[in-house]
């Protein structure tokens, strides 16, 4: 596609691809959202949830998350970056087969993300819930992105690097990295895994992940691409470099050590929690760099930002990623940490960053995107401003909804009166009182999609009106001609940014160090020899149950983790220890209390309470939010698989015998058989002996009861 | 103050960038929270700050007093227990905190559910005296699922359901669930 005239190039960039992310970044996107409004109104009304097990609430929350941040976002993200890196590097993309292989490799990744989460193949860790085939598929395909990014780099035509290439450059470094070592579990079978870690450090890694997955997945792309299409759309410069390099370094380092913010006052070690807390201290004005230097960059043009919708989402996508990263350090502190963590607090704050910054930052481009690409021009301004305001009132309705929720149940938790007892000791009645909320957050969410319905209408109507013919966009450029010699020469920043191995080098040791410090010493040390207290491993029926619950995602409701705060252990019992999730392989402290704390569940309440309560919440627990989960007591549990499990139990590190293992079914054919008998004495159906019902009940009756030692309650 | 500003020579794609210098307010919150990092990691990790573990009990400890002021304490109180059994309001608040908290195992009528019929002369721990239902409904009995409302249930909430208790033997609901434990004799 280069054709030489004397020293100068004719580069044609390939835009095709990036109309092929943007139209699935389109339909993605609507995918995503769709499924969170269905997921706002189950929690609304449990009836929506259908009794069905694919719909039910816990499979389709990942469903959403994922399809959200993967899918929209991600292919969003490679749309801007293979657009606007072309144009600031003056070259084509290093290879077109690698495109290719690129974007129908991320969309089958996201169908097969489609075809298990519902049906209950899951990992059971956040925005990681995909099983290992899938988890390899987006390693290899990320290296095929990383390669066609680098190898763009390496036949640019301009010397030095732009900001956005900076971003671009720790984004595909850092996310190899999380994806990876987050993913590391063996095979039971082929959509079954469990990873390597436990307990404590499988949380701190899954954090680690999971928050630098908002860092470097959600947050550097948006600033690349923020630092291209608003000077390029407002036709500004931009307003400080020297800000550009020092917000750059500075979050790409304190970003990573921030992840332990996600296990304030839990088992986790405290100075483990303090590094969480300081660094989101620390990262509040490396974020708040790149807003000053997106807003600042507006100066003298906000005219144009009242009547251009490009600017108009870019600008307010800024503001969105100021409040965030504002309100981000502050939940980061442990005390403000106490009443928000578990609450809905939490969800307004992610929705801050992903419908205002994220969302926003996707339409701006989009509509700067199509019809330049297209070669048209937009099909209706009007409908464009449309969209941002019913965005924009989509998200206040949300946000205002869900900080109300979150604050409102927060104090109710903690709320004690003069006789030192809970005010609100029933957690379903600081339900009761959030669940008209639920379907204001229903409200603003189907606000937000019906705007960005309208846009997807707006912009394929603008695609459906280009001109028959289409043809990507050329460039002229000299090839580069600097020495290695001479651009070292030229001193200071400058230097390293006309040499992008020493860039690159420089990015992977400032993520590679902050990682080491913050995750490693909690990985190597012996984190449960403080006394050793008895605990046991799962039965072998309990671990069949342990994968029922994993499967049901009751973690994404029910956390299994009791604070070191006063009132959390006067609801729930003695502190959870780090001890009693050293086999739970993944952890299940979860990150949200939609309904109570399930660390000392067991034994609480007799076997048939469990039965009942499966089946009808209500029952048992009036008002109750809860689905019902009737299939449990139809389906037959796999007991030939148990002993596999086992097997692989003990490769990670759990202490089963071999004669364990081999006699894991016939084991957890006796202990279902007990327990079944149990059942049918306090009232319970017979034949529940062979259902999986059984296993999840044994496990339920497990969780508190591992540890031989009582507790210490100061613990 | 838009043409004192230096513009670089860089030029990406058609965008140019500005030499400003960082913000002083920018920085200033920046060095903030670093000093402030420094000061709170050496106050709580080399200093002599309070750990979590000494909270938590600190914390737990001012329950334990307002728990002791507020009146219920540690024993229970029998001659309180017969005041409220002989007090109609009361045995009438008991019954709605038995509606609420105990009917969903023990049965609206409490005629036994998951939980055992408590109208009938048999009782599994203790002698269905008040003091012996008040024990059971402070501490619960953790291997039949019994749950422990001492923690729960404020002070006369307990009192009163336990008094309600003990006015439902021998009223024979409908559906009553078979005897369980000893028959206490009266």
């Amino acid at each position: 596609m280069t054709s030489e005239v004397k020293d100068i190039d004719i580069v044609q960039y390939d835009d095709d691809i990036v109309k092929k992310f943007a139209i699935a970044t389109l339909i993605w996107g609507f995918v995503g959202m769709l499924v969170g409004i269905i997921v706002a109104i189950q929690l609304a009304n449990w009836r929506f949830n259908f009794g069905l097990p694919w719909i039910t609430f816990g499979r389709l929350r990942p469903l959403h998350t994922n399809a959200a941040i993967f899918a929209f976002a991600g292919n969003a993200i490679f749309a801007g970056i293979y657009h606007s890196s072309q144009r600031l590097l003056k070259t084509r993309l290093f290879s077109d087969a690698l495109s290719n292989i690129h974007f129908w490799g991320w969309q089958l990744i996201i169908v097969s993300a489609a075809l298990t989460l519902p049906f209950g193949f899951t990992v059971g860790k956040e925005y990681a819930e995909l099983e290992l085939p899938i988890k390899i598929a987006i390693a290899v395909i990320w290296v095929v992105f990383g390669v066609n990014f680098f190898g763009t780099i390496a036949k640019r035509r301009e010397q030095h690097l732009y900001v956005a290439i900076w971003f671009y450059i720790a984004t595909v470094i850092t996310v190899a990295v999380l994806h990876i070592v987050n993913s590391v579990n063996i095979p039971v079978s082929i959509l079954k895994s469990y990873p390597v870690y436990a307990g404590l450090q499988d949380g701190l890694v899954q954090w680690w992940y999971g928050h630098n997955a908002v860092a470097f997945f959600l947050t550097t792309p948006f600033l690349g691409l923020m630092y291209y299409y608003i000077p390029k759309a407002a036709n500004r410069p931009v307003y400080s470099y020297r800000l550009s390099i020092v917000h750059f370094w500075s979050l790409v380092f304190i970003y990573i050590w921030a992840g332990p913010h996600h296990l304030l006052n839990t088992a986790l070690p405290n100075w483990a929690q303090t590094l969480g807390m300081i660094f989101s201290l620390m990262l509040w004005a490396p974020s708040w760099g790149g807003m000053i230097n997106g807003l600042l960059t507006l100066r003298g043009c906000w005219d144009k930002v009242r009547t251009d919708p490009i600017l108009k989402f870019l600008a307010a996508a800024v503001t969105f990623y100021g409040m965030s990263t504002f309100e981000g350090p502050l939940l980061s502190i442990k005390s403000v940490n106490s009443l928000a963590h578990y609450t809905d607090w939490i969800i307004a704050h992610v929705h801050g960053g992903t419908l205002g910054w994220n969302g926003f930052m996707i339409s701006g481009m989009l509509y700067y995107l199509v019809p330049r690409l297209w070669n048209t021009k937009l099909y209706s301004v009007k409908m464009a401003n449309f969209h941002f305001w019913t965005g924009t009132l989509g998200i206040a309705i949300y946000m205002l909804s869900m900080w109300t929720a979150g604050i409102t149940q927060g104090l109710m938790w903690r709320a004690v009166d003069a006789s030192g007892h809970l005010v609100y000791p029933d957690f379903v009645e600081t339900v009761m009182r959030i669940v008209p909320l639920y379907y204001v957050r229903a409200v603003g969410g189907t606000l937000y999609l019906v705007g960005y319905v309208v846009m997807m209408f707006n912009l394929f109507k603008t695609m459906a009106n280009a001109p028959a013919t289409q043809r990507s966009e050329t460039v002229r450029a000299k090839p580069l001609t600097a020495s290695f010699g001479e651009v070292a020469a030229e001193g200071g920043h400058r230097s390293i940014e006309g040499l992008p191995a020493i860039f690159t080098t420089l990015v992977v040791i400032a993520v590679l160090v902050a990682s080491i410090i913050s995750i490693v010493p909690t990985l190597m040390s012996p984190a449960y020899s403080d006394g050793m207290p008895a605990i046991r491993p799962y039965s072998a029926l309990e671990i069949a149950g342990r994968d029922i619950y994993v499967r049901e995602g009751c973690y994404l409701c029910h956390s299994q983790q009791i604070r070191t705060l006063p009132f959390d252990v006067l609801r729930y019992g003695p502190a959870s220890t780090p001890e009693e999730s050293m086999y739970d392989h993944p952890f299940q402290w979860g990150s949200k209390r939609i309904g109570p704390d399930l660390a000392r569940v067991g034994k609480k309440y007799p076997d048939v309470w469990h039965y009942r309560h499966m089946m009808d919440p209500r029952t048992v627990t009036p008002n109750s939010i809860m689905p019902t989960y009737g299939w449990l007591e139809k389906s037959a549990l796999d007991f030939d698989i148990i002993p596999k499990k086992l097997g692989v139990m003990k490769i990670v590190g759990v202490p089963y015998s071999d004669y364990q293992i081999q006699n894991g079914a016939v084991d957890a054919h006796h202990e279902a058989e007990q327990l079944a008998a149990r059942l049918v004495e306090q009232g319970a159906p017979k034949g529940l002996e062979d259902k999986e019902i059984i296993a999840l009940i044994a496990y339920l009756q497990a969780l508190g009861q591992m540890s031989n030692k009582p507790a210490a309650t100061t613990n | 103050m838009e043409n004192k500003e230096k513009l670089l020579d860089h030029d990406y794609d058609g965008i140019k960038e500005l030499d400003n210098p960082l913000p002083g307010w920018w920085l200033a919150t920046f060095y903030g929270a670093i000093v402030f990092a420094a000061i709170y990691f050496f106050y709580y990790h080399i200093g002599n700050g309070p750990g979590p573990k000494e909270e938590l009990a600190k914390g737990l400890a001012e329950f334990e007093t307002m728990s002791a002021v507020g009146g219920s304490g540690k024993g229970i109180d029998v001659d309180k227990l017969n005041a409220f059994f002989h007090d109609s309001g009361r045995i009438k608040d008991g019954g709605a905190v038995f509606q609420l908290r105990c009917a969903s195992c023990h049965g609206v009528n409490a005629e036994g559910n998951i939980g055992p019929n408590l109208t009938d002369k048999f009782w599994i721990h203790g002698d269905g005296s008040l003091a012996a239902i008040a024990k059971v409904v402070t501490e619960g009995v953790g291997d039949k699922g019994m749950p422990p409302w001492g923690a729960i249930l404020k002070p006369d909430e307990l009192y009163s359901v336990v008094a309600y208790v003990k006015t439902l033997k021998g009223s024979n609901p409908a559906n009553g669930k078979a005897p369980q434990g000893n028959e206490v004799k009266d």
